[in-house]
């Protein structure tokens, strides 16, 4: 029947075709896809059920390791989010042609992980029924105020940036699709708002891209950085560091980068775009996430060095802990397979082919995430005064699977929202606007 | 176990207090067999430029004074009374016993203190407690000096000001954009298109 | 213990009422809650206790009669006692870790032994030195992290000095718990223990206690309100908890009373992690010239 369909749509040209047929065409594979994401979810929903009913005593959190992998996996998801701002506004600004076809992709991301860390958090909540008093009783001193802040304001650019550049092909989704379904045709026609490729709606359209472009800079830098304050706002070993913004930061490039390769392969297997996610482009991507890594990879040695040279009090003893105490098997897990022999491996060409460098991305990933658990916990089991007195079960951190399932609920819900996203859209820019503006070298793209 | 160990405090509890009452009332029915008697204190403060002294002068119904008398000086505090003065205060022959009030410290908010002058388990003379104000502490802050600064500390209302500027600055510039961009979306959206070319 | 002097003071004072006849003080005072006079009536009451024994308590020991004054409602608990700001002394020298004072807590409190808002911990400051208990609360700090990064205002610091929690405003996210150095707060992550008594709830005593937010030591501000001590500094068998106003620079621990400018200066007093910049109320006196050899174990612990 689908392909009966396909039969009677019309494209103007084989781009238009190659990049909006997915949409029409609704694989088995598609669909056993989002059942299974709705399943996890649904366990994960039980999981959290089963909280809202006991309260926070299903966690494995208690008085010393206050925080667990709800927090980790927040940070996990902020820092993913980043990479909307990379693609839209680093490398448009400097005028990465190769990069183009990728901009949808990281700003889809950017907003399925912007919502998935707004969900967890309040999911991290004692009380959230008590969640607008954030809005009733916002007190501007605190970081968290800070955070919801930058959060929401970075939610809605996100939205806009993803928003702005789908717009001409909404339009094109409103006029080329006529083999979809009614509910469908009305969702283009009220998302394209009247867009007609004018000259003067697409002189407007670059005027607010551009905007948009260098605003989203600041506000990317600003929602991470915010969040390491959460951490480095207080005293505890790790967290107490002047070097926690950009070392977030940083990482959170490096993580982003990898997410785009993984959903760069997935979604060139998924809808045959060979032909537009080019081998190039994981070449390219690779030679990137190179140069993030090495600049996280420094910011690392300049988070950890200090304190291990120094082995002051408790900072010594979270260090020891981290390097040859019970984190260790997971703390060089992390900085050497999750950051030191990708950076080794991605200097050669072979590995920057679209398998390994895939495959070497889910170890940056998997690094990443771990590299927040670790951030997180071992900090908060070394406090100043010893813990004594306390029931055996405060001294350690293993996570309970209502924990576990809330947080694979988090990464489903965060796949779905993505192929969701990319099922209802084109994910590669159809149109192009390569003329216009000529007064402004830089800025014109 | 628990319980016995309370039972037996109950116990020694309440034999010292009936003790204790009956000692007290053979006291006090000594006093109308006329072994105890009331002393008469007099105090007088003598306010020098660096120095306060309060002197209490102890005598008896007759009007002698008491010697080797021992007097307890206090200074009211919230939970308890401060002793001041000498660890023992005894009267001399005249009766008179001097104790300097310490220079430093504080009384409410005018300065004023609560002295109290005791006669405590004296053998021949009857308990007594004699309360004085004077302004003699250093005022202690008054409750609007108490009140909270603009600090990060404070509640909501009393954050600093640089603070409220940066953040309110910051917020309105970058929403600013953001309504600037859907006020264009709109215009773009209310574009009169007079000919739908085909592209 | 018993024989400080408002006390005695307040018995003599009862016996010369006595003495003038009026007998049914006796029985009036073992109600009165202004006085602390313990030892007249012989009545004894049945009672529950948490564990499930029935015991007979001499009516004039029947503490609960201090709850009847419970604390203010949440918005007059933000302002403070006027005129005071209290501050703690902790004598190092004279714990020996009879842990009354956590038994205390835990009772007035309500609060399981598992997690109790005071902590004595063995300490020990270097392999040369010697062990010692180091009874932790919360030192109300005058620059409080756990104030400064909370998000709504759910934990504040009162004129009179005191860090309090407003359950019915907490929204759980323990930034608090993270951004306190001398982890002095404990969360209700589960359904918390229910209170005997039904009363409107009160930051003062945090009672009753409410599920998914956070709570601490809070200086028993029901029992400043009547001029009186906090039960931990009270429980103490050994004195070694000293409290009172900073304001009239006097502090108790219920036998004397000394200054406290004095006590600090003397005997060398110090507040833990000066560096920290937290600016506690709590000052310890250095455990030098122990009134107590260090045990583990001792009579007083051990039995409970």
């Amino acid at each position: 029947m689908n392909t009966k369909i396909e039969h009677n749509q019309e494209f103007n040209d084989r781009r238009e075709k190659d990049l909006l047929r997915h949409i029409l065409k609704t694989s088995w594979r598609y669909k056993l896809w989002i059942a299974f994401l709705i399943l996890v979810i649904l366990i994960g929903m039980y999981g959290y059920y089963r909280q809202l009913k006991y309260g926070l005593v299903v966690t494995a959190m208690r008085d010393y390791t206050s925080w667990g992998i709800y927090i980790s996996n927040f940070v996990f998801f902020v820092a993913i989010s980043l990479v909307g701002s990379l693609f839209s506004s680093i490398l448009k600004l400097n005028k990465n042609e190769w990069s183009k076809p990728l901009t949808r992709i990281s700003e889809i991301i950017a907003v399925s992980a912007i919502i998935c860390a707004i969900v967890i958090i309040i999911v991290d909540m004692g009380r959230p029924d008590r969640f607008f008093y954030v809005i009733r009783y916002l007190r501007i001193q605190s970081p968290i105020i800070w955070d919801v802040i930058i959060i929401s304001t970075y939610l809605v650019i996100s939205l806009i940036l993803l928003y702005i550049s789908l717009l001409p092909d909404l339009a094109l989704c409103r006029d080329r699709l006529k083999a979809i379904p009614n509910w469908k045709k009305k969702l283009y026609r009220v998302l394209a708002i009247n867009w007609q490729n004018d000259p003067r709606q697409v002189t407007m359209l670059q005027k607010v891209t551009k905007i948009l472009a260098i605003s989203v800079l600041p506000v990317a830098f600003a929602i991470h950085t915010v969040t390491s304050w959460l951490f480095a706002t207080t005293w505890r070993p790790g967290w107490d560091s002047t070097n926690l913004g950009p070392y977030f930061v940083s990482g959170a490039f490096m993580a982003g980068a990898a997410a785009i390769i993984i959903a760069m392969y997935f979604i060139r297997k998924s809808i045959n775009l060979k032909a537009y996610i080019t081998e190039a482009h994981f070449d390219k991507m690779g030679k990137l996430l190179v140069l993030l890594s090495l600049v996280y990879l420094y910011f690392n040695i300049n988070e950890y060095l200090g304190p291990a040279f120094k082995m002051v009090g408790v900072e010594g003893e979270h260090i020891t802990e981290l390097f040859v105490g019970n984190y260790a098997p997971m703390y060089w897990f992390v900085q050497l397979g999750g950051l030191v022999f990708p950076i080794v491996l991605l200097l050669f060409k072979g590995m920057r082919r679209s398998l390994p460098i895939f495959i070497i991305s889910i170890f940056i990933i998997l690094g990443a995430w771990f590299k927040r658990f670790l951030i997180v916990i071992p900090s908060l089991q070394h406090p100043y005064l010893p813990i004594q007195g306390v029931d055996e079960s405060y001294l350690h951190y293993n996570p309970t699977w209502e924990e576990w399932t809330i947080t694979f609920a988090s990464f489903a819900w965060f796949l779905l929202i993505i192929t969701v996203l990319i099922k209802l859209f084109p994910v590669i820019p159809i149109q192009k606007h390569e003329h216009l503006s000529k007064r402004h070298p830089i800025l014109n793209f | 176990m628990k319980t016995a160990i309370y039972n037996i405090s109950w116990v020694l509890r309440i034999s010292y207090s009936v003790l204790f009452v009956f000692l007290n009332f053979y006291t006090v029915s000594g006093q109308e067999n006329g072994t105890m008697e009331d002393a008469k204190i007099a105090l007088s403060f003598n306010e020098e430029a660096d120095s306060k002294i309060i002197i209490a002068t102890a005598t008896n119904f007759n009007n002698d004074p008491i010697e080797d008398l021992e007097l307890y000086f206090y200074v009211k505090r919230t939970f308890s009374n401060l002793p001041i003065g000498d660890i023992f205060n005894v009267t001399d022959e005249t009766g008179t016993v001097k104790i300097e009030f310490p220079n430093d410290l504080p009384g409410d908010s005018e300065g004023n203190v609560t002295i109290l002058v005791k006669i405590i388990d004296s053998d021949l003379y009857n308990d007594q407690t004699i309360e004085t104000i004077k302004k003699w502490g250093v005022p202690s802050p008054s409750p609007d000096q108490l009140d909270e600064k603009r600090s990060l500390w404070a509640a909501a209302a009393n954050a600093p000001i640089p603070l409220i500027l940066i953040i309110s600055a910051l917020i309105f510039s970058i929403w600013f954009i953001i309504f600037y961009i859907i006020y264009t979306l709109f215009k773009i959206s209310k574009i009169e298109i007079i000919k739908s070319k085909p592209y | 213990m018993e024989d400080n002097n408002p006390r005695s003071d307040s018995r003599r004072k009862f016996l010369k009422k006595l003495s003038t006849g009026s007998v049914l003080a006796a029985t009036g005072l073992a109600f009165n809650p202004l006085s602390s006079c313990k030892d007249k009536s012989t009545k004894k009451t049945t009672l529950l206790t948490p564990d499930g024994k029935l015991v007979q308590v001499p009516n004039s020991e029947i503490e609960a009669m201090e709850h009847l004054y419970h604390g203010a409602p949440p918005e007059e608990a933000r302002k403070g006692i006027p005129g005071k700001k209290f501050v703690m002394v902790v004598d190092l020298s004279k714990c020996k870790n009879a842990r009354k004072c956590i038994q205390a807590c835990d009772k007035h409190h309500n609060l399981t032994p598992d997690r109790p808002y005071i902590k004595v911990l063995e300490m020990k400051d270097n392999e040369g030195s010697s062990p010692y208990w180091l009874p932790k609360k919360c030192f109300q700090c005058d620059n409080p992290p756990c104030v400064k990064v909370c998000p709504v205002g759910a934990t504040f610091k009162r004129s009179d000095g005191i860090v309090l929690i407003d359950n019915e405003r907490c929204i759980g996210c323990r930034f608090c718990m993270a951004a306190c150095p001398y982890s002095a707060r404990v969360f209700n992550w589960g359904n918390p223990p229910e209170g005997k008594l039904n009363l409107p709830y009160s930051p003062e005593t945090s009672l009753p206690s409410k599920q998914g937010t956070v709570a601490k030591c809070d200086f028993c501000p029901d029992m400043l309100r009547q001029d009186k001590l906090p039960h931990c500094v009270t429980s103490c068998p050994n004195g070694v908890i000293y409290f009172g106003n900073e304001l009239e620079d006097a502090v108790t621990n219920g036998e004397e009373t000394v200054r406290l400018s004095t006590l600090l200066r003397d005997k060398a007093g110090y507040r833990y992690m000066e560096e920290l910049g937290t600016k506690p109320r709590v000052y310890y006196l250095p455990p030098v010239d122990r009134l107590f050899p260090f045990e583990k174990e001792n009579s007083e612990n051990s039995a409970s």
